[in-house]
């Protein structure tokens, strides 16, 4: 997962945005944004097989790279290994949706998961600690920062989730865990040019190559890690195709 | 009677970037309510202290119609703009505006569309009006 913020080619082309909902509008947006791919997020308990024909349509009709992700929110550890066993063959990308501590704990342990999103939500602190970010580091499990979160908190309290940004990076450095940054765009209203993300999270501390590596290169590495997924038969053994 | 200072001789002046960006909201908007929540967005983010040291300020503003894209919300009013700012402060002032996101309770967005050193610049390689 190497990447360089300074290359004129990575400046422009290859930034996804990992975390978004909607219809052909929003796509189109992201698009004109200059992002070169995005995973449309969907709730597990809502997924059916009409949102699954709907995603193929936009698939289809899209200019960019568009992958499907599932998000699971649960209860109990429990049930978020049998929510994630289930998802794995429908989903492209597996997303967790934390904020307990023990759910958090569970989706840094679990390998099947690909990100585990907003571990801070709804608490005073970040959801993260040196044992959940050696677990999440062991298991190659991301850690999504959520811009909508920091957008749309009451401007009052988004020192708070700043702080918790700046925490979370800060164990990132130390134990050396993925990090995503993504919109949780819900409308084109929430979304915003990457330049721009760059600058924004120049605030919480990142720099300019953490911001490319959490924009660019790590959502990269799982969508190419989620296609090549079927081909792995073990850990480090994987099916050649001869062509 | 008020006379006119001399300008400042070019080394002792403060270096300027020009910040084009584009603006997208619902409703109507007016430059000084363009300007209102610049610096109020600039204002939560680095407080007053931090907002003096930017030398913030809205050159120019087009208006540039209604959303006319197939998918698009026709609602949506189209503006761009330039902001000029200190040299050293301009990636700060760039991370102000994704930060704003309401105008008396509508959605707006701002997005940047480039960073230059003159206004003439700006206008040719961003605004393109």
């Amino acid at each position: 997962m190497e990447g360089n913020y300074s290359t004129k080619k990575n400046y422009r082309e290859n930034f996804y945005d990992l975390n978004i909902s909607g219809n052909r509008s929003i796509i189109e947006e992201a698009e004109r944004l200059g992002f070169a791919g995005v995973s449309l997020t969907y709730n597990f308990d809502d997924y059916n097989s009409e949102i699954s024909k709907e995603y193929d349509e936009l698939k289809l009709e899209s200019n960019i790279l568009i992958r499907k992700c599932l998000e699971i929110s649960c209860k109990n550890p429990e049930e978020l290994k049998k929510k994630v066993q289930r998802s794995r063959k429908k989903a492209d990308i597996i997303m967790v949706r934390g904020g307990d501590n023990r759910i958090n704990r569970a989706a840094c342990e679990e390998r099947n998961v690909d990100i585990l999103s907003q571990p801070y939500r709804n608490r005073r602190d970040s959801g993260m600690n040196h044992v959940l970010s050696r677990q999440a580091a062991e298991n190659d499990v991301a850690v999504e920062i959520n811009l909508s979160s920091l957008l749309k908190t009451n401007l009052r309290y988004r020192h708070r989730i700043i702080s918790q940004f700046r925490h979370i990076m800060d164990l990132k450095r130390k134990y050396g865990f993925s990090v995503v940054i993504s919109s949780g765009a819900r409308s084109s209203y929430d979304q915003r040019n990457p330049m721009d993300i760059f600058a924004l999270s120049n605030c919480f501390g990142m720099t300019k190559n953490e911001s490319f590596e959490a924009l660019s290169t790590i959502p990269k590495h799982i969508i190419d890690r989620n296609d090549e997924r079927d081909n792995f038969v073990l850990d480090g053994v994987k099916t050649v195709v001869e062509l | 009677m008020n006379q006119k200072l001399k300008i400042l001789p070019p080394t002792m002046r403060d270096k300027k970037r020009y910040i084009a960006f584009e603006l997208i909201f619902q409703g109507h908007m007016t430059r000084e309510d363009v300007i209102d929540t610049i610096i109020e967005g600039s204002l939560y983010l680095y407080g007053a202290c931090g907002t003096g040291k930017f030398d913030i300020w809205v050159v120019k503003l087009w208006k540039c119609g209604k959303n006319t894209s197939p998918h698009g919300n026709p609602d949506e009013n189209y503006m761009r703009g330039i902001i000029r700012c200190r040299r050293e402060e301009v990636e700060s002032v760039r991370a102000v505006l994704p930060t704003i996101t309401r105008f008396r309770g509508k959605h707006l967005v701002f997005h940047t569309l480039g960073i230059s050193g003159t206004i003439k610049s700006a206008t040719k390689n961003f605004i393109k009006v």
